[in-house]
């Protein structure tokens, strides 16, 4: 799901960037209220753990590969804007230094992995937690989260056709089912259980670290 | 340190010690769907390849010329431990400048 640079049109980026920066302020400026002496190991942790689960590709049966991301996870244990910050620096640092991910793509991919991917995935689980418990839930979540955020990302690249002749050269009808098919089929599974077997983890042995504070919309303390 | 860090930081170290799977398994794979290199696609007719506007020091988390399985997968090692290194130095750097910020006001 890292868009290379030379896939999307100036407009297109231009417009992700515009997203990104009031989610970024906003993330930034709730962390600096909220962030706490236990939270703040817990977030530089988190953080490594989504640029090490993004190493682990897989192959995908038409040919690709697919990898997790861990937004919903660290949505779940530190709240949604700390997530933004998490997964931000994981893709700043693999667009500066690995060439995974463009740098002019850089405000898309953030708006995908590290923006709809995590707050999608803490408001289904908040959804569903209630009704089914926390590991059931958070399977749930990462599995729909990650394919929401893969259907964003295939958005971005399948319109290009359209609006930005010479950059992504398949349209919508290639890209939504390219990508569906790798995140439905593969990377919504694994989110789902590697998330669903930190979160049952931490639920029997640590209950206390899944109620560190949350740094999320509508969470004053 | 606490415990659960301690704990963490133990399972970050296993999946370092195993990342190279993460290239190994798709040795013979192409990329992840919209990131090639080029596309040359004859049955829709596209011959393309994107604009590259940046060189990364370690591009596709490997030293250029570590071309044998063996090579990438030290590479694949050295990636890791540098960007995990890099990514917690980056988060307690803004920590320590939302803090810095805060004081100030």
């Amino acid at each position: 799901m890292h868009i290379p640079d030379g896939y999307l049109g100036p407009a297109t980026c231009a417009v992700m960037f515009a997203v990104m920066i009031p989610v970024w302020y906003f993330a930034f400026k709730r962390a600096g209220e909220k962030l706490g002496p236990k939270e703040v190991p817990m977030l530089a942790v988190l953080s490594a753990v989504s640029f090490l689960v993004m190493m682990f590709n897989w192959p995908v049966p038409d040919g690709t590969t697919a990898h997790m991301v861990g937004g919903t996870l660290i949505a779940i244990i530190l709240g949604p804007w700390a997530a933004v910050i998490a997964v931000t620096v994981a893709l700043v640092i693999q667009a500066f230094f690995f060439g995974d991910g463009g740098i002019t793509a850089l405000g898309a991919n953030c708006f995908n992995m590290a923006f709809v991917l995590p707050f999608a995935g803490y408001y289904i689980y908040r959804a569903l937690e209630g009704r089914m418990g926390k590991i059931a839930s958070s399977a749930i979540a990462a599995y729909i989260a990650i394919n929401i955020a893969a259907i964003f990302a295939a958005i971005e690249f399948g319109v290009q056709p359209y609006i930005a002749p010479g950059y992504c050269p398949y349209g919508l009808n290639l890209s939504i089912p390219a990508m569906s098919l790798a995140h439905l089929a593969t990377a919504g599974p694994v989110a789902a259980v590697v998330t669903a077997a930190v979160v049952g983890y931490l639920e029997k042995s640590r209950p206390d670290l899944l109620e560190l504070k949350k740094i999320a919309p509508g969470v004053t303390e | 340190m606490e415990s659960w860090l301690k704990k963490t930081l133990t399972v970050i170290a296993i999946f370092v010690a195993i990342v190279p799977l993460g290239i190994l398994g798709t040795w013979n794979c192409g990329d992840a769907w919209g990131e090639w290199g080029e596309v040359q696609d004859t049955a829709h007719g596209i011959n393309w390849a994107p604009q590259a506007y940046f060189g990364a020091p370690l591009p596709d988390y490997n030293v250029e010329g570590w071309d044998s399985m063996l090579m990438a997968s030290v590479g694949y090692w050295i990636s890791a431990i540098i960007g995990i290194a890099l990514t917690m130095l980056v988060i307690l750097g803004i920590v320590k400048a939302l803090e810095i910020a805060r004081e100030g006001k």
